[in-house]
């Protein structure tokens, strides 16, 4: 699910920055140092979408460096329990399949996959129901429900199924292929 | 105050959920002499018999030691079955117990004349948690249901992996790091093992790797056990439908509850003087040696309790104050319970069979007249064995003594008998042997597991029934 919310973070910024366009260099490094990033508590940053407050800056005794208290709106995503997501196959193998909805990775393994479809190894390792009309495989877009996540400091990982009404297969490039 | 549903309730899930389990300590090794499964159906029904208990006056009436009592104790504590409390107290605050449950009118009496000297000493009481249970029982059903019905369907369930070389457990969540480029396979991270997928958990038996055969019949095994579960749980389902609107019975803590007890004792005004004497004592316990203080004690404990007990606090003078229905209750409750006890499977089918309240109280007539008759056969039985064991003893002794063989090889196979008894010694056991009552009783208390129904009428109906059968 994606919020809009406003997060706070102390920018050290290199005295060379220092003069007339400081405030746009600590956005810019504001964003390349939080954009992509993962946070357990809010999910990924997917972007920033404005300054709110840019505080006094500190300088560092010693390094010159100066820190500065910034505030800003940024578009988050964190996946939750329960939530449907739509994800592009990474990755099939014998045990499931990897798949990616954005930057979070998706576990489905092969016991949460429906009963009729059976695992087809070969050079293009797939996913099909016995009478071939739906297949998985890397790059099929596929619609799974979450049913855990693992939440760490730095990254969130999630286990998918497509074993209930209405999830599965949404298009299949190798049908059209 | 409705404890009759309650009190069945507990039974039931005693028998449902704490039949097999065995407690003991930590490090007691499991021989055959430590089995005391069963044991915690009795304490729970000796529990349902009573209403706050010192722990050492249960631990007397149930024969049982008062270690191994605390330790089901606080395995039920831990169950959320029982609430249990610890209090300092010397002679006075034991004395304030005893006169609640004579004023109770449960419960031994009569027991501690003998320890009038005692100093502080720390004293533990544990009484059903009436609401908790109900709420306890509701939720492990819940549990079971949701875990067999979840891997039923395969939903929600994190599939486990687990490495055949070196054990380690991994979940589907650690997927990214097991795959290996190399094959299609997880990896265990110390081993580089290939992971198999673990089967569920209650249907782990004879599975392969989780091809369609064996998913199918997974699926059939899972189908049968919920299937059985909720046929075999079905008294107690039944039991907590019926239970449901019932405001469940309250004993508030041990204060409170002695507090309402001497209230209640008051009230009827069949207290004795020795109740009437003790009273004093009972305040001067609190700390508050004003004779006028009694009244506004009972305020106190009315105030202080929830808007539930006044219901209760409305019936219980009644019910101590006019001693014939209350004998009759009491009579009830204990027909209920030697059915409890004596037949279970009896009692589930009756109780499956028969969905409303009427039926089962027609039936209980006959239920009474039925078991009086198992009490007299059991009593016969009890009897017969107990000759057959004297007889047997004297073959011994006839055989052995005139032959004059040594007596090690005697002791030895008297010991061999008795080794389920608790600390008597063989000497002791042999000694006790020419009065058969006794040693035959004892025999069979100790033997939990077997007898347990039988040990416990003899204690808690204080001979009454013995005269009966």
């Amino acid at each position: 699910m994606f919020f809009h919310i406003t997060l706070e973070r102390n920018m050290q910024l290199h005295p060379r920055h220092f003069g007339p366009h400081l405030r746009d260099k600590l956005v810019a490094k504001l964003m390349k140092d939080v954009e992509g990033t993962c946070s357990g508590r809010h999910g990924f940053v997917v972007a920033i979408t404005g300054v709110e407050d840019i505080g006094k800056g500190l300088i560092r005794e010693g390094t010159g460096f100066v820190t500065f208290p910034v505030k800003y709106q940024a578009v988050v995503f964190r996946p939750f329990k329960g939530e449907i997501l739509e994800a592009v196959v990474t990755m099939v193998n014998k045990m499931g399949f990897f798949a990616e909805a954005g930057p979070v990775q998706i576990f489905v393994s092969n016991h949460l996959i429906p009963d009729d479809m059976e695992f087809q190894s070969g050079d293009m390792p797939n996913y099909t129901t016995s009478d071939g009309s739906v297949k998985i495989q890397k790059d099929s877009e596929v619609r799974l429900k979450i049913i855990g996540t693992r939440v760490d400091a730095t990254e969130i990982f999630c286990i998918g199924t497509i074993k209930d009404d209405f999830l599965g297969v949404i298009n299949d490039p190798g049908a059209s292929a | 105050m409705s404890l009759e549903p309650f009190n069945r309730l507990v039974k039931l899930a005693a028998r449902a959920f704490y039949d097999d389990v065995t407690i003991k300590g930590e490090n007691q090794p499991k021989t055959g002499r430590g089995d005391n499964r069963g044991m915690a159906v009795i304490v729970l029904d000796a529990l349902s018999r009573r209403q706050w208990v010192r722990e050492e006056d249960l631990a007397k009436a149930l024969k049982l030691h008062t270690k191994q009592l605390r330790r089901a104790l606080r395995f039920f504590e831990e169950e959320k079955l029982v609430t249990r409390e610890h209090r300092k107290e010397s002679a006075k605050g034991a004395k304030i117990f005893n006169a609640a449950i004579a004023a109770t009118g449960d419960g031994p009496q009569g027991t501690k004349e003998g320890d009038e000297k005692m100093k502080m000493h720390m004293h533990s009481y544990c009484c059903l948690d009436y609401a908790q249970i109900y709420d306890v029982v509701r939720y492990r059903m819940h549990r079971m249901k949701k875990k067999i019905k979840d891997e039923l369907d395969s939903r929600n369930t994190i599939q486990e992996y687990i490495c055949p070389n070196c054990g380690r457990r991994y979940s589907a969540f650690d997927a990214l790091q097991l795959v290996s480029m190399d094959d299609e396979y997880f990896h265990c991270e110390n081993c580089n093992g290939e992971l198999v997928a673990e089967s569920d958990k209650l249907a782990a038996e004879e599975m392969g790797d989780g091809d369609d055969n064996a998913r199918r019949r997974r699926r059939e095994k899972l189908k049968d056990m919920l299937q059985k579960m909720e046929e075999q749980l079905k008294p107690l389902a039944l039991q907590l439908a019926r239970v449901k609107d019932l405001p469940a019975p309250e004993f508030g803590n041990l204060q409170a509850w002695e507090a309402r007890a001497h209230a209640a004792a008051q009230a009827s005004g069949d207290s004795n003087a020795s109740d009437s004497s003790k009273n004093p004592q009972a305040q001067g316990y609190t700390g508050t040696p004003m004779p006028f203080l009694g009244e506004t004690r009972v305020e106190v404990a009315l105030s202080g309790v929830e808007a539930k007990e006044e219901i209760e606090l409305d019936t219980k003078p009644t019910s101590m104050k006019v001693l014939p229905p209350w004998m009759i209750k009491q009579g009830m409750n204990l027909t209920k319970e030697q059915r409890g006890e004596v037949k279970p499977d009896v009692k589930v089918e009756q109780s499956s069979s028969s969905v409303d309240e009427k039926k089962s109280n027609m039936d209980k007539e006959d239920e009474k007249s039925l078991q009086d008759e198992y009490l007299k056969a059991y009593y016969a039985a009890l009897v017969k064995r107990q000759e057959e064991q004297e007889a047997s003893k004297k073959v011994q002794q006839e055989a052995e003594l005139p032959i004059n063989v040594s007596e090690a090889p005697f002791e030895r196979r008297v010991g061999m008998k008795s080794k389920r008894e608790d600390d008597n010694d063989d000497v002791e056991w042999e000694e006790e042997a020419p009065s058969t009552g006794n040693s035959g009783q004892s025999y069979r208390l100790a033997d939990l597991n077997v007898e347990a129904d039988a040990s416990d009428h003899d204690d808690d109906e204080d001979g009454i029934d013995w005269e009966e059968g």
